[in-house]
């Protein structure tokens, strides 16, 4: 794009600098545009599940009701309670919008159209979304409200339980990679199984990983059924009850946000990224981009189903299965993952 | 340019937030400017070149260890008026301690003469592969001539986890007895129920 | 070696989101004030307890579990952090590198296994 910057006439900074903004721009906008229809896409996949029409009354069915919404609470009054913290009231949902938008800097949406395509892209992924948990936290804190305090505090740990077995399943993708740069990990699955299949999930030892990343990520975004910070028989509604206006509603857009960015993961790690489901020339006619979206929804749907499928765990199965299977479970992944690699001489020959 | 720029950015950031975390009347303040403080020090190991310790910063300082400061500050009642009475106990011991960091400040400032530091140019003479990424360099580093190092570094995360461990842990007493989830998924109606038919006014025998 | 351009966009993307955040946060708050919806009272603005005061200090109770998750969860994220980069220098270590940190989460499972036996992962 800086080329194109510089054909009109600017010198090759200003080129770069104006290219990289417009590419910033062209990846938050659609983003929150995304996330609009993907709250859409939700609510109609819940209704149809469970045999109802859903939103069809904003517009051509009801597709314009996230703005609708979005429009209502634009107008909204914002409400900050005179127990709370201010300063930190308000920063909270910023930093839980900020990053939630700034890990998608290292996606690579297709070959080579990726913002940043740094060394350690996984790595930074990990640590800004490891930075969400604050969001969260301070919103509790600062409400100076009890429920948003209990709701705030489960949400921490149960986001710092799955955090745990994440970092293990990407130690174990990247053994299998060797880079942490995402373009080389979905560069690595290109014809993984049987030089046909592109994907990490085509394998057996990989594919277990793939399902646990799968049910931690639903943990790590407080889905259904995991979603006990917003239980709202015990908790009123998490830790956003004080929040109102479009305070309240960049928690809802960040979580959405996030669940994408999880989505994504699951399609760059496991499911090849950008490549076609299988190394086969015509499928490659198709952009890259257009695969990646496509595989990315697919996961949303997934999330979807879950959600209108299965009921609420209670906190201390959450932690259970956090603590005591999944830890485990990926420690042992890394150990045999990594011997079967070492013993088939997956890393050349070493000293 | 933008080198020097991004530096005096994130040194300025860190200095200030620093100063803020020591200045702040409410502790979760402190831990939060704490937090900013990691934040920027990240930025200016990503300016040295060290990508890999920058991320790592961000994953274990503020994703980790500052999640664990954010929780015990929230959770105590910090009585500003007893810290003052701390604060007088311990003044000659604070000085000790900053005599001993303006002594290190001092010789910090003594290494000047050796050069300004040189931003994302680290020279890796070390590295044994210098084409790649620092993470791999790092890696093949650690694990081959540092071992013994890298398994000390491991007691000493074991023994911290079972001294938190012992530290923390209390028995409840109050306990509702454990659910043992295999048991309750391999039950079957088979064994669970019994079908009986009583005749009248006989009732059932358990 | 590392490209420091590539880290410029991230820096960019940081400030941008930001910006962002920013105006979604505070342009509501101006928008209601001048349509007139911005009318805090104190009912209003009192802290949410279902419809009661509020019994109780919010920020009192806490369970001392919370810690020990997060204590384990820094133990447990230090581990992660030493597989990172050995698991992109396994061809240059080989088999000494790999029996080292499986040594290594060796000594990790032996506290694992400590932690449950112990019941500290238990929640009641």
């Amino acid at each position: 794009m800086t080329e194109f910057f510089q054909s009109l006439g600017m010198n090759y900074e200003w080129a770069w600098f104006v290219a990289t903004i417009a590419g910033i721009l062209l990846i938050a906008f659609p983003l929150m545009l995304a996330v609009a229809y993907v709250i859409l896409i939700d609510r109609k996949v819940w209704a149809a599940i469970n045999l109802r029409k859903g939103p069809n009354v904003v517009g051509p069915f009801g597709l314009l009701q996230s703005f609708a919404d979005g429009l209502k609470v634009f107008l909204q009054e914002t409400i900050i309670p005179s127990a709370a913290n201010k300063g930190i009231f308000i920063i909270a949902p910023i930093i839980t919008f900020t990053v939630a938008l700034a890990a998608w800097a290292v996606v690579p949406f297709a070959d080579g159209v990726v913002l940043a395509d740094i060394n350690v892209g996984l790595l930074y992924i990990l640590a800004i979304s490891s930075l969400s948990v604050y969001g969260v936290v301070m919103a509790g804190w600062a409400s100076n409200s009890k429920y948003p305090f209990f709701s705030a505090m489960r949400a921490a740990a149960q986001m710092i339980s799955y955090e745990v077995s994440i970092g293990f399943i990407l130690v174990c993708v990247v053994l299998w990679a060797g880079s942490w740069n995402l373009t080389e990990i979905v560069e690595a699955q290109r014809g993984h199984g049987f030089g046909i299949v592109n994907g990490f999930y085509f394998n057996l030892l990989l594919f277990p990983m793939w399902v646990v990343f799968f049910i931690s990520s639903l943990a790590e975004t407080q889905r259904v059924p995991f979603d006990l910070t917003e239980a709202e028989s015990e908790l009123v509604a998490g830790y956003q009850t004080e929040y109102s206006s479009m305070a309240f509603a960049l928690y809802w857009l960040g979580e959405y946000a996030n669940i994408l960015l999880m989505c994504a993961l699951n399609t760059l790690l496991f499911f090849g990224g950008w490549l076609p489901p299988v190394d086969w020339a015509p499928l490659y006619w198709v952009p890259g981009i257009i695969w990646f979206l496509l595989k990315t929804l697919f996961f949303f749907f997934m999330f979807s189903w879950v959600m209108a499928t299965v009921p609420r765990y209670r906190y201390d199965q959450l932690m259970r299965l956090g603590w005591k299977i999944f830890l485990p479970m990926s420690l042992i992944f890394v150990f045999v993952i990594s011997g079967y690699l070492m013993a088939t001489g997956h890393f050349g020959n070493p000293a | 340019m933008i080198q020097a720029i991004a530096f005096y950015l994130f040194a300025t950031m860190v200095i200030a937030s620093g100063v803020l975390t020591i200045m702040s009347r409410n502790p979760v303040h402190s831990v939060l400017w704490l937090i900013l403080a990691f934040f920027n020090a990240a930025g200016l190991m990503v300016l040295l070149g060290a990508e890999f310790i920058a991320m790592l910063l961000v994953v274990v300082y503020v994703g980790a260890v500052a999640v664990l400061f954010l929780f015990v500050v929230m959770m105590l009642d910090v009585d500003m008026a007893e810290l003052r009475a701390g604060f007088i106990k311990n003044f000659p011991l604070g000085i000790a301690i900053a005599l001993v960091l303006l002594a290190e400040l001092v010789l910090g400032i003594g290494a000047l003469g050796a050069g300004p530091l040189e931003l994302g140019t680290a020279s890796g003479a070390n590295a044994p592969n210098l084409a790649n990424s620092n993470i791999e360099n790092i890696g093949a580093l650690l694990y081959s001539k540092y071992i013994f190092v890298f398994e000390a570094a491991g007691l000493i995360l074991l023994v911290a986890m079972i001294g938190a461990i012992v530290l923390t842990h209390r028995d409840l007493k109050t306990t509702r007895g454990h659910q043992n989830i295999t048991k309750q998924v391999r039950r079957n109606p088979k064994e669970a129920t019994q079908m009986k038919q009583p005749t009248v006014g006989e009732g059932v025998e358990l | 070696m590392i490209d420091l351009g590539q880290y410029l966009p991230i820096l960019l993307f940081l400030g941008v989101a930001l910006a962002i955040s920013c105006v979604f946060v505070f342009l509501p708050m101006g928008v209601s004030r001048l349509t007139g919806t911005h009318n805090p009272t104190a009912e209003k603005l009192s802290e949410y307890e279902c419809g009661f005061p509020a019994f109780e200090e919010p920020r009192s109770q806490f369970d001392v579990r919370f810690y020990l998750v997060a204590i384990l969860f820094i133990i447990f994220d230090l581990e992660a952090a030493f597989l990172f980069p050995w698991a992109v220098s396994l061809d240059f270590t080989g088999w000494s590198g790999w029996t080292t940190m499986m040594i290594f989460i060796g000594e990790l499972a032996i506290g694992l296994i400590y932690a449950w036996k112990v019941g500290a992962l238990e929640w009641e």
